[in-house]
């Protein structure tokens, strides 16, 4: 009588164990699905039309050109948006992976997290991308004449650099989830 | 009754102790840390040489900017941030995996076989290490990137059909940090499949 009462509480621990787990896990897959689907939303309709008047000849008064900053210009920008949205149909389909199993399937679990890290490498170096060819749109380069072009096409950037920042947030909710998995393998 | 009660407790209690107790000898086998310090080995080649070819990418060409007039122009690696970054990354990443092949190997020659917390420990640095390798590397190909197609619509323009060898350099450097990256991403996986493998066991 006494161990087989031992066992039931055992069972309702385990269970409860994998509830909370479940739980936790749940959230962070969300708020990975929301940062990386904003990202790609923000800097996937980053788009801005100035004017740039420049002087042709010097008795004519100055010309005005419209210039057109898109996201598709830089093939960096392109990346960062095409891994932020790998990075969001995964978070959503292990999601649904997580709720049709109920964190109970261990194989498929194992499988989520170094999916995971995959999608930590892609984020991270997708990250580095942009950001380095962002610096180089914000300071320029003056030893191979490369100029900056934020200073004309501000707004443009500003959108580049929340993208950027919401894409690292996303890849740090990844590396939770990671650092989440890990700890509760070694728990048990 | 009496007899069933006597002869379970002690065996009961015999077993709890074993339980709290370091995992027992025969999982020795379990963490295989031959292949643990040979991709860590591996690790530290692949982010020192790299390291050495971005350093030792120098060129300098005579840049025609006149009929008649040319001079003398260098190209760096420290010319471009980006560069610089990742060759401290690579760095980093070197000095880690010194460190970490010499604890992997004593933790393996210990008797109690290779802990758990040593497996956690290494996934959790090593998932932090292949981020910042991972941007190292996305960050020089980015630059590399545009500095071998240039882009009309920023009105940058190419280097490398002037300086190839520096081009030469900077492109065997950011495929051998995507050889060091892989093996991160390698040694993570090991890491977790140990922890996996010991927590499915018990």
């Amino acid at each position: 009588m006494d161990t087989e009462y031992k066992e039931k509480e055992k069972e309702v621990n385990v269970s409860n164990r994998n509830s909370s787990f479940n739980c936790k896990e749940l959230v962070f897959r969300l708020l990975a699905l929301s940062l990386t689907l904003v990202a790609a939303v923000v800097l996937g309709v980053d788009k801005q039309t100035t004017t740039v008047s420049l002087t042709l000849v010097p008795s004519l008064p100055p010309v005005d050109l419209p210039v057109t900053a898109k996201w598709t210009d830089l093939s960096a920008f392109v990346y960062l948006v095409i891994v932020n949205a790998i990075a969001c149909a995964y978070a959503a389909i292990s999601l649904v992976l997580l709720l049709v199993t109920r964190g109970g399937n261990k194989l498929v679990s194992l499988i989520l997290l170094m999916l995971d890290l995959m999608m930590v490498v892609l984020l991270f170096s997708a990250i580095g991308a942009t950001g380095s060819v962002g610096l180089i749109g914000y300071q320029g380069n003056s030893h191979v004449q490369w100029e900056k072009v934020c200073n004309v096409f501000d707004k443009f950037c500003h959108q580049v650099a929340i993208a950027v920042f919401l894409s690292f947030a996303g890849s740090i909710t990844y590396l939770l989830l990671i650092l989440l998995a890990a700890v509760t393998l070694h728990n048990k | 009754m009496a007899s069933y009660d006597t002869t379970f407790s002690p065996a009961a209690a015999a077993e709890e102790p074993l339980k709290r107790s370091a995992p027992p000898p025969e999982y020795k086998g379990d963490c295989s840390p031959v292949v643990d310090v040979a991709l860590r080995v591996l690790l530290f080649l692949t982010a020192l040489v790299s390291i050495i070819v971005m350093v030792t990418s120098n060129q300098t060409k005579l840049i025609p900017l006149a009929p008649g007039l040319a001079i003398r122009l260098p190209a760096k690696f420290e010319h471009s941030p980006a560069f610089i970054y990742f060759v401290v990354a690579l760095s980093v990443a070197c000095l880690y995996s010194i460190i970490t092949a010499v604890l992997s190997l004593l933790s393996a020659m210990k008797p109690s076989g290779c802990s758990a917390k040593m497996q956690f420990h290494f996934v959790m640095f090593d998932a932090l290490l292949l981020g910042i390798v991972a941007a190292a590397t996305g960050a020089a190909g980015g630059v590399a990137y545009i500095g071998f197609k240039g882009n009309s619509h920023t009105g940058w323009s190419k280097i490398c059909n002037t300086y190839d060898s520096f081009c030469f350099h900077v492109a065997a450097s950011i495929l051998l940090s995507l050889i060091s990256s892989i093996t991160l991403l390698l040694l993570v996986w090991l890491s977790i499949y140990v922890l996996y493998k010991k927590t499915t066991r018990r």
